[in-house]
């Protein structure tokens, strides 16, 4: 089921630092698919993706602000597909604070401390939010 | 065309894989890639994509042709994108479904220390049964290993 909200139980998922994938857009229309470290919940409407290097992701949201986000959940033996559109960048504060200490954390679970730093949090709108369980379940 | 190494990584040890398409609205869309082959000219490649990421995925194809695909291996990290287009689609066969049978086992034994008590039944579902099978030409391929030289451009190569 397709919900405009980010429902309770996709905390634990987000706060899991569980790999995910992004697929942006450039304004020419070529999509590019990356692995993120990090989803951070912001509120029930908007999801923040950490900004740590200057990638063809960064470029692309900037020129279409359209993202799709897909964080798996292997637990639960599901994946959750998040529809977002980018609204701002912010480079102190609560938000980008509280990142930048679980992406130190995600580092050094990951064997990647000194690789992963955080230049900004990007904030996004959720537009929509659906699970989908893996097929071979 | 795909370099020797890039292809033994993606035989040997890439283990997980992600497709990005878009529709006419330049609205950008996921496909969970369950495994992959590249054929003898070392020019196309084929996804095999799972069942519950296929929504939509032809019809964009069809339309603009824009395909990229993401493949790592899980936990190193070492990861490259595939860009190109769209050749064809047609369902996965009996050989498709063995090669993402040996991703599966691959997959499930890269994660057997970070899940460790996690039945391997559960960690073999992440990868999902496949259900279609995209061909496509790899026009570009880029480094996305994590670090500063995420995004490079290896083929074809950037000219200094």
């Amino acid at each position: 089921m397709r919900m405009t909200r980010l429902p309770p139980e996709i905390r634990p998922v987000l706060e899991s630092g569980t790999p995910a994938v992004m697929v942006t857009c450039s304004a020419d229309g070529k999509p590019n698919t990356t692995v993120i470290s990090q989803v951070y919940y912001v509120d029930e409407t908007h999801a923040a993706l950490s900004f740590q290097f200057f990638s063809k992701t960064i470029r692309n949201v900037r020129e279409n602000p359209r993202a799709y986000v897909c964080v798996f959940d292997i637990r639960g033996q599901a994946q959750w597909v998040l529809q977002l559109e980018f609204q701002r960048s912010e480079t102190e504060g609560p938000i980008f604070d509280a990142m930048d200490m679980q992406i130190e954390a995600i580092a050094s679970m990951t064997g990647m401390s000194g690789i992963f730093k955080l230049r900004a949090a990007d904030v996004y709108r959720v537009l929509s939010v659906e699970r989908l369980p893996f097929s071979s379940r | 065309m795909i370099p020797g190494k890039i292809l033994r990584f993606l035989e040997q040890h890439a283990n997980v894989a992600f497709a990005g398409s878009r529709d006419r609205d330049l609205v950008p869309r996921g496909h969970k890639v369950c495994g992959w082959r590249v054929a003898a000219d070392q020019r196309t490649m084929t996804a095999f994509v799972a069942e519950e990421f296929t929504a939509g995925l032809v019809e964009s194809l069809q339309d603009n042709g824009e395909l990229a695909v993401t493949v790592e291996e899980f936990p190193s990290h070492e990861t490259y994108q595939f860009k190109g287009r769209y050749l064809s689609d047609r369902p996965v066969r009996h050989d498709d479904v063995e090669i993402v049978d040996r991703i599966r086992k691959r997959f499930v034994r890269s994660l057997r220390t970070i899940y460790a008590g996690v039945p391997e039944d559960i960690l073999g579902a992440f990868v999902s049964n496949p259900s279609l099978a995209v061909e496509f030409e790899v026009l570009e391929v880029y480094l996305q290993t994590p670090g500063p030289g995420a995004g490079t451009r290896l083929i074809p190569p950037v000219e200094s």
